[in-house]
C-alpha cells in the first residue's frame, strides 16, 4: 500500500457521462492502480444498450478490507467524477450527500430528447451551481475543451483522470497511475501522458 | 376580414381526408413533410407548426373572395358570372406549328413564347405529359419546351410544387398556366406573400384555362391504362356539349369514350368549386363552343391586356369578335357552375351560412342563388 | 492490465466476472469454446478468443446457440473440455438439443454451460431466470456470489461434469458478468489435450459408445442417480458459508449477486450481529441437509435472490418435508412481497426488506438534502434515451423505410429483430418497428403476414433483420416465404459487424472469433441461390434507397430481399478518419420558421444536430458528428454543407 490511506472504508466513487465518452476506461484505469496498491475494488457498470447515447454510470467502491457489492447504495457516493452536467446530477440526485466530492467537465451533450424538443436542457450556470450547492466541494475541469485543443475530444477522460489522482481523494499518486497508463496506451503514451498532467494541472487553478 | 390560419394537421382534417382537396400542388414542395405522390398529399413526417403555409394558401382552407377581387382587380367579386373582364374575344396562334400541337387554337403557347421571347417572363410552370401521359409539373424555359407541354390530360396535377421548389433568392419572372383552383392559391399568395419561398411578386404572368372539373390521376389513369395504348395517343379531348365524350387520338384513328363512363372519376372537390373560367387569371383561355380550332379568350388585367395588344401587334394572334350567343351561352354555363357549387356546398354543411372554404356575403349568396 | 491468461498464480488482478470465468476455463484446462454473441455473456468467448493462439485453444463464434452448444458437445464426446457460453435466449435457443443431451450424457471432456441472466433486461428484450430450467431439466446448477467464485466455480466443475458424466450449469448476472472484482489467480493448465471419439467408452456395454437420449425412461433414471451424487458434492461445498451470530433476528438467505447487495446492507444498517446471512453456491440440487442446519438460526427468514423465487420455493419444499416438530419460522420473500419478483436488486432494496421486517428507521443522508435533490433533479435532469450513433446507417434505412411506407400509403410497417436496429420501435428509427420477439422472430411473423392477402390483407410487411441476425435464424424463415410465396421484403442491415454486443465477427465479415481471415459467406449470394430477388443498396443514397423499396414493395409477389450495405459507424471510425467536414449555414438554415420546422434536430433526430438556443438555428456538435454527411441531404434549405475532409 502507498502511504496514501483510504478516507474511508468503503470508498465509494462514481464517474458518470454518455455513452462513447470513455467512462469505463477510467474506471479500469483507476480500478487497476488500486489493485495493484491492495485495495479490494469492485466496479459496477451499465453496459450494452446503454452505450448507444444513454447515460453511463461506473460504480467503484474501494475498500481495504471487504468486496463490496458494484452498487453504491442511494445517499452514498463520497465522490462523484462527472464527464458531462446533467449526468452529474442525475447521480448527485440518488448517491449525493452533504459530503460528497464532486469534480465536473461542464459540456453538455444533448440527449436525442431535448434536440427532438421534448425535454429542455438546463441553462449551463444554473446547473452548475446546483451541482455546487449540492456539494461539499466542487472542482469545474474543462476537460472537453482542453482535449480539443490536443486534437481529440477522447483525452477528455485522461485529463480528468489526472485531475481525479491530483485532488487526492483516492490514495494513488502519479506513481501509482503511471504504470497503468503506459500498458492501457502502449502506442499513444506521450500524448496520454500530456493529458494526465494537463489534468493535474487544471485541479489546482 | 377573419382569416384564421392553421397547419398541417387541420389542413388534413378539414380538407385532405374529407375530400376536399383539389391537388392543386399549393402545400407541397415548400416543406419537407408533404408532398405529392401518384395522385394523393403524403404527410412524410408530423409538422409541429400551428401555422403553416400550407394552410394558408390552400384553395379549400378559407378564403375570402371579395378581398383577393379587391387585391387583384379593385372591384368586389361576383360582379360578372365570368369574373371581371377588360375583353372576351376569340382568338388563335397564327403559327401553323403550335396550332398544330394545340389544343383548341394555340393561344396559351402563342402567349407564352411571345412573352418568352420578350423577356417579360424568363420561364413557365406548366402541365407536361410524360410519353405514357402522365401530367406532372415542368418548367419550360424555350419555345421548345413551351410546345412539349401544348395538350391537356384533364388530370388533376399539383404542378404549384414546382414553384415551392424554385430557390428563395432566384430573381427571375415567371409564368404559369394553370387551373382555377391552383389560381385562387397563387391569389392567396399575392394577398400574403409567401416566407422562405420564391417571391410572388416575380410571377408576372397567369394564364388561366376554363374548367368544369378535373379527373383523378389514380383511378382515371388506370383506366386510361387498361382501355389504350398510351405512349401512341397523341391527344385527348372533351368536345364541348352536347357532345358527352372523351376522346383519345391516336395514329390507327380516334377512341372514344362516353362522359357517363369518366364522369365517375372526377375530384370530389370539383363539386364544391364555382370558377369555370378562372377568374383570378391575368388571361383565360377556353374553346369556342361550334367553332374548332379557335380559343375563347377573357382579358381581365393590365398584364394581361398589354401582352394580347403585343401579340396582335407582332402577328402572333388572330382575333376576332366572339359570337353573342357564345358569350351568352358562356356566361349561362359559369353562373350554373356557381349555382350547383354552392348548392353542393349547402347541402354537404348543412348550413346556408357556412361555406365550408368560401368566403361569400350573404347577399352574394343569395344572389346567386335566386 | 493483465489478460486472463497471465501467468502469474496467486497475484490479484481486477477482472469482470465473464473474464473470471474464462480464466476458470483456461485454469481448468478447457480446450474448446463456442458462443454467440449476447449481453451479458460475450466477454467470455471475446476474451478466451483473444488468447486462444497463445493457449492453444480453439474459440469460436458460432452463427447461434444452439450449434455453439452442439459444438461444444461435440468436443466433449471426444475428449476435450468444453464450454459453452450465452444469455438467458440462448438457453431457450439451445432447450432442445439440451433436452436431448441430459439424456445422453456427456463424452470424456467436460462440458460446461454458462448462462447469463439479464434482470431488468438492461440489455434484453426480455427479463429471464434461467435457474429454474435447470431444475426442470435435471441440470446441476451452481450461481457464483463475486468474482473469485465465478472462476473457482468454473474451474471446478470441469472436474464436476466429467466425473459424474453429465452437463453442468453456472448462472450467473449482469452485475457479476460485467462487474469488476478482485481474482486471485491459481495455476494455468499446462496439459495436452487429445481428440478421439472414443468406440469404447464402457467396457462393460455390449455395444460402443453412442449419445443419445434412447431408450429415454431409463436414462431418466440414470440421470437422477446423477444428481443424488451431485447433491451429496453439494453437501460438502465451499461456496455453501453462513457468517452470522448462532441466534440471528433475521436469516437472510441468498445467492448470486444478491450475496453482495445483502452484505453491504446488513453493513451499512450496522446490524452483522443481528442478521445472519447463510449464503448458497450450489443451488441445484438442493443441499438439503446443509440448508437444515441453518433453519433455526432464526424464526424469521428472508430470501434475497435475482429474478424467480428459486431458492424461496427449493427452501419451502424442503421445509415442507420437514417432520412436523420442525421449526416453521416466517418466510419473507418475493411471495411476502419484500422483495420484487421481477426486475434486478440492489442494495437499497435489500434495506428496504430488512427494515420493513425488523421495523427500523433509515436515513442514508439528512433530509433536507434529500428534498433538495430530488427538487432541483425534476426540473434540471432531462431525460437520455438511446439512439443509433452519429453516423450510424440504420438512421439513414429507416428514414427511407418510413418515406417509403407514407408514400407507398397502406399503412405498412416493419417487423423487428434483435440488435441495435431494435431501436426502431422508437423515436431513434421513427417508430417504424411494430413488433419484436427473439433472434429471426421478425421474419417468421411476416411470413404469416404475407399469406393473408385472401383476408383482404395488403398492407406492405418489411421484415428488418442485422447481418448477424440473418445468419443466425432467419434463413429457414426466407425459404419459407419463398417456398410459400408469402408477400414481404426482407431487410438486411448489412453493417459488417455484430454491432450491439460489441462488433463479433459473424460469417459475413471474413473473420474468425480468433482473428483469423474466414471464408465469407455472401448473403446476396445466398439469398439469390434461393430463388429470391435481391437488391443491394447503400441506405446513405437515400433517394436511390427509397426508390428501390418503393417499387418492390408496390411489386407484391412472394419473398424479397433487400440487403442494406455500409459499414457500422463505430468500426469504420477506428479504421479511418470523417469522410467530410459537416456544418451549417446559419444565413441558410430557418430553423423553426414554415418551410422547415426543425427537421434534422426534430425529426431526423441525429445526435450530431443540436439546436442552439441563443441563434434559433440548428448546429452541428463537432465532438459527436463523424461526418457522414446524411443530413446534408434531407436538409429542405441546403443549410447544411459538407466538405471533403
Amino acid at each position: 500500500m502507498t502511504a496514501k490511506q483510504l478516507m474511508k472504508d468503503p470508498l465509494n466513487l462514481i464517474i458518470t457521462g454518455v455513452g462513447g465518452q470513455g467512462n469505463v476506461m477510467i474506471s479500469l484505469i483507476i480500478g487497476n492502480a488500486l489493485v495493484k496498491e491492495g485495495y479490494l475494488v469492485t466496479i459496477g457498470e451499465t453496459y450494452g444498450a446503454s452505450q448507444r447515447g444513454g447515460p453511463v454510470m461506473s460504480h467503484v467502491r474501494i475498500s481495504g478490507e471487504t468486496q463490496y457489492s458494484p452498487f453504491i447504495p442511494d445517499g452514498h457516493a463520497d465522490i462523484i467524477l462527472g464527464m458531462e452536467p446533467v449526468e452529474t446530477l442525475r447521480m448527485l440526485r440518488r448517491f449525493g450527500n452533504p459530503d460528497v466530492i464532486t469534480i465536473i467537465n461542464p459540456r453538455p451533450i444533448y440527449s436525442i430528447d431535448v434536440t427532438g424538443g421534448e425535454a429542455e436542457y438546463p441553462d449551463l450556470d444554473k446547473l452548475v451551481e446546483t451541482i455546487k450547492e449540492l456539494s461539499a466541494k466542487t472542482w469545474i475541469i474543462d476537460a472537453t475543451e482542453e482535449a480539443q485543443k490536443m486534437g481529440n475530444p477522447i483525452f477528455a477522460n485522461v485529463i480528468l483522470i489526472g485531475a481525479l489522482i491530483r485532488s487526492d481523494v483516492l490514495p494513488l499518486d502519479k506513481k501509482a497511475v503511471e504504470p497503468i497508463l503506459r500498458e492501457t496506451f502502449p502506442k499513444e503514451i506521450e500524448a496520454n501522458m500530456t493529458a494526465f498532467s494537463k489534468g493535474m494541472e487544471l485541479i489546482r487553478q | 376580414m377573419d382569416t384564421k390560419v392553421s397547419g398541417s394537421q387541420e389542413l388534413f382534417n378539414e380538407v385532405i381526408d374529407t375530400e376536399l382537396c383539389a391537388l392543386c400542388g399549393a402545400c407541397v414542395g415548400g416543406c419537407p413533410y408533404l408532398v405529392p405522390y401518384k395522385g394523393r398529399i403524403v404527410l412524410l413526417d408530423n409538422c409541429t407548426l400551428s401555422e403553416g403555409q400550407c394552410y394558408q394558401y390552400c384553395p379549400r382552407t378559407y378564403t375570402d373572395m371579395n378581398a383577393i377581387s379587391q387585391q387583384i382587380f379593385g372591384v368586389p367579386y361576383g360582379e360578372d358570372e365570368v369574373g371581371t373582364t377588360k375583353e372576351v374575344l376569340m382568338a388563335r396562334s397564327t403559327d401553323a406549328q403550335i396550332r398544330g400541337r394545340a389544343q383548341y387554337g394555340g393561344t396559351v403557347t402563342a402567349l407564352l413564347s411571345l412573352a418568352l421571347a420578350e423577356g417579360l417572363i424568363d420561364g413557365a410552370i406548366l402541365a407536361k405529359m410524360s410519353d405514357d401521359k402522365i401530367p406532372s409539373a415542368f418548367l419550360a424555359q424555350s419555345m421548345e419546351e413551351i410546345l412539349q407541354c401544348a395538350g391537356s390530360s384533364y388530370m388533376a396535377c399539383p404542378i404549384l410544387e414546382a414553384y415551392n421548389h424554385i430557390p428563395k433568392d432566384n430573381n427571375h419572372k415567371l409564368g404559369i398556366v394553370t387551373m382555377p383552383c391552383q389560381i385562387l392559391a397563387i391569389s392567396k399568395m399575392k394577398k400574403e406573400p409567401p416566407q422562405n419561398r420564391f417571391s410572388i411578386n416575380n410571377v408576372k404572368l397567369v394564364i388561366g384555362l376554363f374548367c368544369t372539373w378535373a379527373l383523378s390521376p389514380e383511378g382515371f389513369y388506370q383506366f386510361l391504362r387498361e382501355n389504350l395504348d398510351l405512349p401512341q395517343v397523341t391527344k385527348f379531348d372533351i368536345p364541348p356539349p352536347p357532345a358527352n365524350r372523351f376522346d383519345a387520338y391516336t395514329p390507327s384513328g380516334k377512341v372514344s369514350f362516353s362522359l357517363d363512363q369518366i364522369r365517375q372519376f372526377t375530384l370530389p372537390t370539383c363539386a364544391y368549386c364555382l370558377d369555370m373560367t378562372s377568374e383570378f387569371a391575368d388571361v383565360s383561355v377556353g374553346s369556342v363552343e361550334g367553332i374548332e380550332g379557335w380559343n375563347t379568350v377573357i382579358v381581365r388585367t393590365d398584364a394581361g391586356a398589354e401582352l394580347m395588344e403585343m401579340a396582335k401587334a407582332e402577328g402572333k394572334l388572330e382575333t376576332d369578335t366572339l359570337p353573342p350567343q357564345n358569350l351568352a351561352h358562356l356566361k349561362e354555363a359559369a353562373l350554373l357552375k356557381k349555382k350547383r357549387a354552392l348548392k353542393e356546398i349547402i347541402k354537404r354543411s348543412g348550413d346556408k351560412k357556412n361555406l365550408l372554404y368560401l368566403g361569400l356575403s350573404e347577399s352574394m349568396v343569395d344572389k346567386l342563388l335566386a | 492490465m493483465a489478460g486472463i491468461e497471465i501467468d502469474a498464480p496467486g497475484t490479484s488482478q481486477l477482472f469482470i466476472g465473464n473474464e473470471a470465468i474464462a480464466r476458470g476455463a483456461l485454469e481448468a484446462g478447457i480446450g474448446f469454446a463456442a458462443a454467440y454473441p449476447g449481453t451479458p455473456s460475450s466477454e467470455i468467448i471475446g476474451s478466451l478468443a483473444s488468447v486462444a493462439r497463445k493457449m492453444n485453444i480453439y474459440v469460436e463464434w458460432s452463427v447461434n446457440e444452439k450449434v455453439a452448444m452442439e459444438a461444444a458437445a461435440g468436443a466433449s464426446f471426444a475428449g476435450i473440455r468444453a464450454l459453452a457460453a450465452m444469455k438467458q435466449n440462448g438457453i431457450n435457443v439451445i432447450s432442445d438439443f439440451l433436452v436431448n443431451l441430459v439424456m445422453s450424457g456427456i463424452g470424456k471432456g467436460g462440458l460446461v454451460l454458462i448462462s447469463c441472466d439479464d434482470p431488468s433486461a438492461i440489455s434484453s428484450s426480455n427479463e429471464q431466470d434461467t435457474r429454474p430450467i435447470a431444475k426442470w431439466l435435471d441440470i446441476p446448477l451452481v450461481e457464483p456470489g463475486n468474482f473469485q467464485e465465478a472462476k473457482d466455480m468454473t474451474r471446478w466443475l470441469f472436474d464436476l461434469t466429467e466425473e459424474m458424466g453429465t452437463i453442468c450449469m453456472l448462472r450467473s448476472v449482469t452485475r457479476i458478468a460485467h462487474a469488476r472484482g478482485n481474482v486471485k489467480l491459481g495455476e494455468l493448465s499446462k496439459k495436452e489435450q487429445k481428440a478421439y471419439f472414443d468406440q469404447i467408452y464402457d467396457v462393460r456395454k455390449a455395444m460402443p459408445t453412442t449419445f443419445m437420449p434412447v431408450p429415454s425412461s431409463l436414462r431418466h433414471a440414470f440421470l437422477h442417480q446423477k444428481l443424488d451424487k451431485a447433491r451429496e458434492k453439494f453437501e460438502l461445498s465451499s461456496f455453501n458459508q453462513y457468517v452470522g451470530p448462532d441466534k440471528a433476528d433475521l436469516l437472510i438467505i441468498t445467492c448470486g449477486s444478491c450475496w453482495l447487495y445483502s452484505q453491504d446492507a446488513v453493513k451499512a444498517l450496522k446490524l452483522e450481529d443481528k442478521v445472519g446471512i447463510l449464503k448458497l453456491g450450489t443451488l441445484w440440487p438442493l443441499p438439503e441437509k446443509f440448508v437444515e442446519k441453518h433453519l433455526n438460526k432464526s424464526k424469521q427468514i428472508l430470501f434475497v435472490e435475482e429474478i424467480d423465487p428459486f431458492l424461496e420455493r427449493s427452501v419451502m419444499e424442503l421445509v415442507a418435508n420437514l417432520p412436523p416438530t420442525s421449526p416453521r419460522p416466517t418466510f419473507y420473500g418475493k411471495r411476502s412481497g419484500h422483495i420484487n419478483a421481477y426486475g434486478e436488486l440492489n442494495p437499497d432494496m435489500v434495506i428496504k426488506a430488512i427494515t420493513g421486517i425488523m421495523g427500523l428507521t433509515y436515513q442514508p443522508r439528512g433530509i433536507d438534502y434529500g428534498k433538495k435533490a430530488e427538487e432541483v433533479a425534476k426540473s434540471y435532469v432531462p431525460e437520455r434515451s438511446i439512439t443509433f450513433c452519429a453516423g450510424c446507417p440504420h438512421r439513414a434505412t429507416f428514414w427511407a423505410i418510413k418515406n417509403t411506407l407514407k408514400l407507398d400509403g397502406r399503412d405498412g410497417f416493419v417487423t423487428g429483430d434483435i440488435g441495435c436496429y431494435s431501436m426502431a420501435l422508437g423515436p431513434a428509427g421513427f417508430f417504424q418497428a411494430r413488433t419484436m420477439h427473439c433472434m429471426g422472430g421478425g421474419t417468421g411473423v411476416a411470413n404469416g403476414l404475407g399469406k393473408l392477402g385472401q383476408f383482404g390483407f395488403n398492407q406492405p410487411v418489411l421484415a428488418v433483420v442485422g447481418d448477424s441476425t440473418f445468419y443466425h435464424a432467419t434463413i429457414p424463415a426466407l425459404i419459407n416465404g419463398i417456398y410459400n410465396q408469402s408477400n414481404f421484403i426482407l431487410v438486411i442491415l448489412d453493417n459488417n459487424a455484430t454491432a450491439m454486443t460489441g462488433f463479433q465477427p459473424h460469417p459475413g465479415t471474413g473473420m474468425t472469433a480468433m482473428g483469423e481471415p474466414a471464408k465469407v459467406v455472401s448473403m446476396e449470394a445466398l439469398c439469390h441461390s434461393l430463388g429470391a430477388r435481391v437488391e443491394v443498396c447503400d441506405p446513405f443514397d437515400l433517394k436511390g434507397t427509397t426508390a428501390t423499396l418503393l417499387e418492390m414493395v408496390a411489386e407484391g409477389g412472394g419473398a424479397k430481399v433487400v440487403v442494406m450495405r455500409r459499414e457500422c459507424e463505430l468500426v469504420r471510425g477506428r479504421k479511418e478518419k470523417h469522410p467530410y467536414k459537416v456544418y451549417v449555414d446559419p444565413d441558410k438554415c430557418i430553423g423553426e420558421a414554415c418551410g422547415c420546422d426543425r427537421l434534422c434536430t426534430r425529426a431526423f433526430l441525429c445526435p450530431g444536430l443540436i439546436w442552439d438556443k441563443k441563434t434559433d438555428k440548428s448546429k452541428i456538435d463537432e465532438v459527436i458528428c463523424t461526418g457522414c454527411g446524411v443530413c446534408v441531404d434531407i436538409c429542405p434549405q441546403g443549410a447544411i454543407i459538407k466538405e471533403a475532409a
